[in-house]
């Protein structure tokens, strides 16, 4: 019986661990199959347009430390920085999912493990 | 005399639930808010035709211009539910072109007061943009009464 309740306990923490996660564990991971994010190359990443009409700024702003507009809609988009939203960065599906509709939409395919490290390491210095 | 307190009483209490079940139900999956909901209002369901939202939740990567794919459980989840709580009233449920709200025949002829000017608006920048105007959008409360529009 107490082999059943650790062994729950067990898969309990397993199942946390896999949706939750920090910027820091999440940046790791993304160094892993790159190599170092490079805040300043972040920055460039973030601010600057890649082809298509929108940038990432065009919704989160400049710095995205604070409540923005969606460029289209006007919804409120709560801060992007971990330091500003503690929500942001906290559950690798999310994260994953968001960055593979906004890539899309700003540079017209999937960004890399290089590029999300660059942005995350950047949006982690961010104040 | 008491009964006509408890019937008033039962009749208040009453209204507030029927006035909120005409826009957004009550049992929206939480994909809706957390899926759909993040760059726009969680839209009633009930504003637009069963058709409209198919096609709309059969195209998600291409969504008015934007990538708003989501995975398959959610998916299915909230297809259901917008087909479930689809317009069913006429006024509403005439085939909207492109699958667009806006563009729905009540919906220009409710809003034909309003003048191009006032849509380019800072405070408004797009028809889709409800809660601009009408503060109770997101529980689905489009009243005319609780209207106010953006100066700028």
């Amino acid at each position: 019986m107490l082999k059943r309740f650790v062994l729950f306990l067990g898969v309990l923490t397993s199942m946390n661990l896999a949706f939750s996660a920090t910027p820091q564990e999440l940046l790791k991971a993304y160094e892993a199959q790159a190599s170092k994010g490079v805040s300043t190359r972040g920055e460039q990443f973030f601010t600057n347009k890649h082809g298509k009409e929108w940038r990432c700024a065009s919704c989160h702003d400049l710095p995205p430390t604070h409540d923005s507009k969606h460029i289209v809609t006007g919804k409120v988009i709560k801060p992007l920085s971990p330091n500003s939203n503690p929500d942001r960065f906290s559950d690798h599906a999310k994260v994953e999912k968001w960055f593979k509709r906004n890539c899309h939409d700003v540079l017209g395919r999937e960004c890399d493990a290089q590029e999300k490290a660059d942005v995350l390491a950047w949006l982690m210095t961010v104040k | 005399m008491k009964t006509n307190f408890t019937l008033c009483l039962a009749f208040l209490l009453a209204m507030p639930v029927h006035a909120a079940k005409l826009g957004m139900p009550f049992d929206a999956p939480k994909s809706y808010e957390s899926e759909c909901a993040s760059c726009h209002i969680a839209y009633p369901p009930a504003l637009m035709a069963q058709k409209n939202w198919q096609n709309i939740m059969s195209g998600l990567d291409k969504h008015f211009g934007t990538d708003a794919s989501i995975d398959a459980n959610a998916q299915s989840e909230i297809t259901q539910w917008l087909v479930k709580n689809a317009a069913i009233k006429q006024k509403y449920s005439a085939l909207a072109p492109g699958n667009r709200i806006t563009k729905s025949a009540w919906f220009i002829r409710e809003h034909d007061e309003v003048r191009a000017d006032v849509w380019k608006r800072e405070g408004v920048k797009s028809a889709a943009n409800c809660l601009a105007c009408h503060a109770d959008a997101s529980t689905g409360g489009f009243s005319e009464s609780n209207i106010r529009i953006p100066a700028k």
